[in-house]
């Protein structure tokens, strides 16, 4: 997020009303609003313009030696212009209130529905904090300034004809010499306005700078006593501090001069009035009411003035934030069904044979029995193949052990079997049919995921479970669980499968998350299973009661496991050595340590470290070179 | 918590008094020239009424020729009477215009000499606590959580200083307006003073009690955008679990509610406000109402000039703003001092000491660390770097020892290895000897000085080390070896990254040692991490190393090489190694096994291996792995 504060510190020169008429769609459904609070805007514009009126007619009333009755009528049509002008003010809020955050609910739910859509190559872009800023902050600005700056705008635009129509009405003279002040208020409001918000964003960025100091300076408090830093580190904190301090009082005088400026001139256009409106007074041109009314008026300038150009700057401000939300919403996604597929989803949908269990959704058998990478070539970054010419062929029922170092391969495997990303070249065959043929939908959901770092969700423990097939019973449920083993420590947990697991399920142990994912994958059935297994450590306890549930995971399906631990690797139906995008070994356990290769040196590598673990309890560390990851 | 060193918002002010005096002094000075510029017009507005009844245009002018004291007339009378005012128009408005530049000039002023002052102190308490956080005990930051103590060094920062730079200025504004102006209002006319004030005090309260209303409403507000953020959160970090599963119209739904419900109640909140500023509102424009229309009635009395009834309504506008925001900021007032207490307990927590510095009592010690420090600091390169441990006893708290009686004696230029399972004890050694945490019982003393008289500066001086979770700074690359010793120039910087091996990894960066680690640059690897920081420590080139399972990340490899290239210190520097592979540990000249916070065996490779125990279990691994590779069949393999 400190990127993008870096990023909008420059002001954009000019409104890109191209972006603006396009996050407008989203105003569409509050349009009728839209019209109301412009109404109610007029409205607040007019009981402004009225008070100096209001004013001048009194003054009137008593420079003449009026009678009194007319005293209640005036008292009258005070109070009743007071009780528009709260009504209006009410509307106002409520009506602004209703767009913004409505509008804000709009755009939050689009991003988000996108996001579902999004290829994972997106993913890899963007991390997961940049992506919640747009949906976040950058949205709650964008839905205020529709639902506020835009008509704060018409406000200040119908204020200031208003005004200027009163007063050249009234004595077109004096009125006009009062309007003398306004471009100057305009070039006045222009620089500072633009000049506070630069200033602002700059003590922004700075303050983001003292917050990672302190970060900083918290977490490596050991470092810093044993390398004897501190005042070296208090010297550099100083420097940041003292930028801090320069930047805050820049800005500050910026505000404190602005306002008296604003006085100084508003304060030229009442001396205008006294000069000039006296001697018309005198010379019988307009009444002294209307002489007071001017002050008034010359007072009430500056206010649409000000606030026009606050606005204007707000919106220059929050462009870039628009120009961010706008793109995530209109990004396509890489990966999605093609016209084929899609007008094959359409026609099944609507055909005679829709209820044929034996059909998917996109009119192709529902049936996922053998897979074939044919000719495979793959790069993240185009010139850089992670995968080239990559051939494999897995039987029904299969458990594939992908071994081998970091950045080898195995991962992208992975990932191109879910379909994450598909192949630059070659061919990826379900059955024999081209799997881009397929629909993604009905692909993905055929497919069983148990990550490294098991993911749960906020919930209870029988949510997470149920998750792999929601319409499952409780009864299914703790089924799956006894599967998976993991009925005995639901049971002792307070709430028994009612347990809150907490943000990302980090109540529960990492073990313990993991077989809730066992049971979570057992519950959905899928024809293909895909694990990465987890490196951290568990207690040899938790781990005996893993082993148990992960063959019961992976019992009558296909299985890919990015294996690390010795038992699934042994256990495995066929054993593939990747490295450098290739297979370099296959085969089974045996054959494989055989032949004295590479597969040889893992696994006596492994095993060491394995069994180090186990005699001194220390976690099991992610070497250099070995440590896998999450594609 | 002592109440005697902890500060209050009073005593933060010390040294920025005379800035914020200044700036009261402008806004005093801007105040009362706002109330004198109305004054003008409404002498010009009397002066042309009597003219217009002098000149018989005008009937029955009321206000004309009533009493001879009002006010106007009094100050009109000092320029030389109302006709005059009228006859020098130009003047009239150049004294308008001059009143208007001094009262910007001023206001200004204050605007600038508070944003000096508040900021100063702004700063300094930022240094402040950025300087004590530093010389906490290690023990007082085992207990506290980083956010926290970020969030008590900045937002709480910030709320003080906004208190001091605007809200302690409003509050100084509305005073000084009640005390300066009061009597100014009443010599001109009491009753108009109090119609003047009617609502005011309404519009105060009503503003007090709504804030302290509606709290909640702005804190269901923030709960249900937490929830859409967290749920946010939730769905992004699980985004491969969802799109495995199939689940995106699932989490649509979940989000939508949500997302609805925070709608919802960022609603009411606006709702909420419109009630608050529609009502202020009407309050307000009452009050403007009530000087007008009472005003204009008793001008037409003659108890009031028009000029007098102008100037009021002039200042019913100037009270009105400052009025209306007090209710808002004596609502508010109390988070800064909540603020102040949280960023005082900080403070007042207290820093690592010396024993030198503790006083008279410490006086013989304190002459001991003097020499001993005086030793140390001027030949560390004659250390020699004999280490002895005599019974050591530590407890974190009130916990469980951790260390329950270590002895072990460590000569001069040897190396020793200590082993054993987590929470045996091990880190808790190398911060003993760094003088991270003081021991309770027995005796560290390196070279025959006592530890705890060493100043601790000095201590950790003395001993390089490279800690379990390595932490760089987000700097260069080049300035994170750096740190290990300010004067070490390029070459020696170069040299030290090449005995971590690390020299050409940094080399093959896209910019090499001007690389910036971390957050705002490159991600380096944990096994990178490791030999920055090992780096770091050689280029320190301290009489004793610690290598806290240093090398854990790093490839088996490229281990044995650092530690082969490291056997060059044999001799010269003495060696603590902790570490769990055989390799690294038989190296040793001697090897400690630590079991629970005690030394459970001791001894060269060859002896622990004839010796039951962890070693000779670890050891054993390999004769596991030849039966497991030979045998054939995996699953009758079993652990020692």
């Amino acid at each position: 997020m400190a990127e993008d504060i870096l990023h909008d510190e420059q002001l954009p020169q000019r409104l890109n009303m191209r972006l603006w008429r396009r996050v407008l769609r989203f105003a569409g459904p509050y349009r009728r609003y839209m019209v109301g609070l412009g109404g109610v805007a007029l409205l607040i514009a007019a009981c402004d313009a009225a008070i100096p009126l209001m004013v001048k007619a009194v003054i009137d009333h008593v420079v003449a030696g009026g009678a009194d009755a007319r005293f209640f009528a005036m008292a009258a049509a005070f109070a009743l212009l007071c009780l528009v002008f709260a009504a209006a003010v009410f509307g106002f809020i409520l009506l602004g209130g209703r767009i913004a955050s409505g509008m804000a609910h709009d755009i939050r739910e689009a991003g988000f529905a996108r996001l579902q859509e999004l290829s994972f190559s997106f993913y890899d872009r963007h991390n997961v904090g940049w992506l919640m800023a747009r949906l976040t902050s950058d949205t709650d600005r964008l839905s205020r300034i529709i639902g506020w700056v835009l008509l704060d705008l018409l406000w200040g635009v119908c204020l200031l004809i208003a005004i200027a129509v009163m007063l050249l009405v009234l004595d077109w003279v004096t009125g006009a010499a009062i309007l003398l002040i306004v471009p100057m208020l305009v070039i006045v409001s222009a620089i500072f306005q633009r000049r506070i918000l630069a200033a602002s964003r700059r003590t922004r960025k700075i303050n983001s700078h003292l917050t990672a100091e302190f970060n900083e300076g918290i977490s490596g408090i050991r470092t810093t006593k044993a390398l004897v830093r501190e005042q070296a580190n208090l010297d550099t904190f100083k420097r940041e501090s003292g930028a801090m301090h320069e930047a805050s009082i820049y800005h500050a005088l910026q505000t404190a001069m602005y306002l008296p400026l604003i006085m100084v001139i508003v304060s030229v256009g009442e001396a205008l009035t006294i000069v000039i409106g006296a001697n018309r007074t005198l010379a019988g041109a307009m009444t002294l009411g209307t002489l007071v009314g001017f002050t008034y008026y010359a007072k009430l300038l500056p206010s649409p003035i000000r606030e026009t150009a606050r606005n204007i700057t707000d919106m220059l401000g929050a462009q870039a934030a628009a120009e961010r939300v706008m793109q995530l919403i209109d990004t396509e996604p890489e990966i999605q069904d093609s016209p084929d597929v899609r007008q094959r989803l359409a026609e099944h949908a609507a055909g005679p044979r829709r209820a044929d269990p034996r059909l998917a959704p996109d009119g192709l058998p529902d049936r996922i029995g053998s897979l074939r990478f044919e000719h495979v070539r793959f790069a993240y970054n185009p010139g850089e193949p992670v995968l080239e010419d990559f051939n494999l062929e897995v039987e029904p029922g299969q458990t594939i052990a992908l071994v081998g170092p970091t950045g080898g391969g195995k991962s992208t495997i992975v990932s191109l079997l879910c379909r994450f990303y598909e192949p630059d070249a070659g061919r990826i065959l379900i059955d024999g049919i081209d799997y881009r043929r397929r629909s993604l939908g009905w692909y993905q959901s055929r497919l069983g995921v148990v990550l490294q770092t098991p993911h749960l969700f906020a919930g209870t423990v029988r949510d997470n479970i149920r998750y792999g097939r929601l319409e499952s019973g409780d009864a299914e449920v703790e089924e799956a669980a006894r599967l998976a083993g993991a009925d005995a420590f639901i049971r002792e947990l307070e709430h028994g499968y009612d347990t809150e697991v907490g943000p990302s399920g980090n109540r529960l142990s990492t073990g313990q998350k993991q077989l809730v994912s066992f049971a979570r994958a057992i519950i959905a059935d899928p024809p293909i299973l895909i694990m990465d297994e987890a490196t951290s450590s568990i207690d040899t306890e938790t781990e005996q009661l893993i082993q148990r549930g992960l063959t019961r995971v992976l019992e009558g399906r296909i299985s890919f496991v990015i294996a690390h631990r010795l038992s699934t690797i042994r256990s495995a139906d066929r054993i593939l050595v990747i490295a450098a995008g290739r297979i370099l070994e296959s085969g089974r356990h045996h054959e494989l340590l055989a032949q004295r290769g590479h597969y040889h040196a893992l696994y006596t590598g492994q095993f060491t470290r394995e069994y180090e673990h186990r005699v001194l309890g220390t976690p099991l560390l992610e070497e250099d070179g070995l440590s896998p990851r999450i594609s | 918590m002592k109440r005697s060193a902890s500060m209050s918002l009073w005593q933060l002010t010390r040294g920025h008094r005379g800035r914020f005096s200044a700036a009261m002094a402008a806004l005093l000075g801007a105040t009362v020239v706002g109330f004198v510029e109305p004054l003008i017009p409404a002498m010009v507005i009397d002066g042309l009424l009597a003219r217009l009844a002098g000149d018989g245009v005008e009937g029955g002018g009321a206000a004309a020729g009533a009493g001879a004291s009002t006010a106007t007339e009094t100050v009109a009378a000092l320029l030389g009477g109302p006709r005059s005012v009228v006859d020098y128009l130009l003047a009239a408005a150049l004294a308008l215009l001059a009143l208007a530049s001094v009262n910007g000039l001023l206001t200004y002023l204050k605007g600038r000499w508070s944003a000096q002052a508040s900021e100063a102190m702004a700063r300094r308490l930022r240094n402040r606590l950025y300087d004590h956080l530093q010389h906490l005990p290690a023990r007082y930051h085992d207990g506290a959580e980083t956010g926290d103590l970020v969030q008590r060094c900045t937002s709480d920062v910030e709320t003080v200083r906004m208190f001091f730079a605007t809200q302690a200025v409003e509050l100084g504004r509305a005073s000084l307006m009640l005390i300066a102006v009061l009597p100014f209002m009443l010599w001109i006319n009491a009753t108009m003073t109090l119609v003047a004030l009617a609502l005011m005090p309404l519009i105060v309260l009503f503003a007090v009690i709504f804030f302290r209303r509606i709290k909640w409403v702005f804190r269901a507000s923030d709960e249900a955008e937490a929830r859409v953020t967290a749920t946010l959160q939730e769905n992004l970090t699980g985004i491969r679990v969802v799109r495995a599963f199939g689940r995106s119209a699932f989490e649509k739904q979940r989000f939508g509610r949500v997302n609805a419900d925070y709608r919802d109640r960022t609603f009411r909140l606006y709702t909420t406000m419109a009630v608050y500023w529609s009502l202020s509102d009407l309050l307000c424009f009452l009050q403007i109402g009530l000087v007008l229309l009472v005003g204009g009635y008793m001008a037409t009395q003659g108890s009031l000039t028009v000029g007098e009834l102008y100037a009021f309504l002039a200042y019913v506008n100037m009270l009105l703003w400052p009025v209306r925001q007090m209710g808002r900021i004596l609502s508010e007032m109390g988070k800064a001092i909540v603020a102040m207490g949280r960023i005082g307990e900080v403070l007042d927590a207290p820093v690592e000491a010396d024993p030198a510095r503790v006083g008279a009592a410490a006086r013989p010690l304190a002459v001991a660390t003097v020499s001993a420090g005086a030793s140390l600091a001027t030949s560390p390169d004659g250390l020699l770097g004999r280490i002895v441990f005599e019974d050591v006893h530590f407890a974190h708290r009130q916990g469980a020892a951790v260390l329950d009686g270590v002895s072990f004696t460590v000569e001069p230029g040897t190396t020793l290895a200590i082993l054993g399972p987590s929470g045996a004890g091990k880190s808790t050694l190398v911060q003993l000897l760094l003088r991270l945490y003081d021991y309770e019982h027995g005796s560290i003393r390196i070279d025959g000085i006592e530890l705890a008289t060493i100043p601790r500066k000095q201590a950790r001086q003395l001993v390089g080390v490279v800690m379990q979770e390595p932490f760089l700074y987000s700097r260069t690359v080049r300035e994170n070896i750096r740190f290990g010793h300010h004067e070490a120039g390029d070459t020696q910087i170069y040299e030290a990254a090449s005995t971590a091996f690390i020299h050409e990894t940094i080399n093959g960066f896209r910019e090499g040692y001007e690389t910036v680690v971390g957050e705002r640059g490159v991600k380096l690897s944990g096994g990178q991490r490791q030999r920055i920081v090992l780096a770091r420590a050689l280029v320190k080139n301290p009489p004793v190393l610690i290598l806290d399972d240093a090398l854990s990340a790093v490839d088996t490899q490229t281990e044995q090489a650092i530690l082969d290239a490291l056997d060059g210190r044999r001799g010269r520097r003495t060696t603590i190694v902790i570490a769990h592979r055989l390799s690294t540990l038989r190296r040793a000249d001697q090897i400690l096994v630590l079991d629970r916070g005690r030394v459970v065996q001791r001894g060269s490779h060859e002896q622990l291996i004839n010796a039951d125990g962890l070693y000779r279990r670890l050891w054993h691994i390999q004769h596991t792995l030849q039966r497991d590779m030979g045998g054939g069949d995996g699953e009758t393999v079993r652990e020692q």
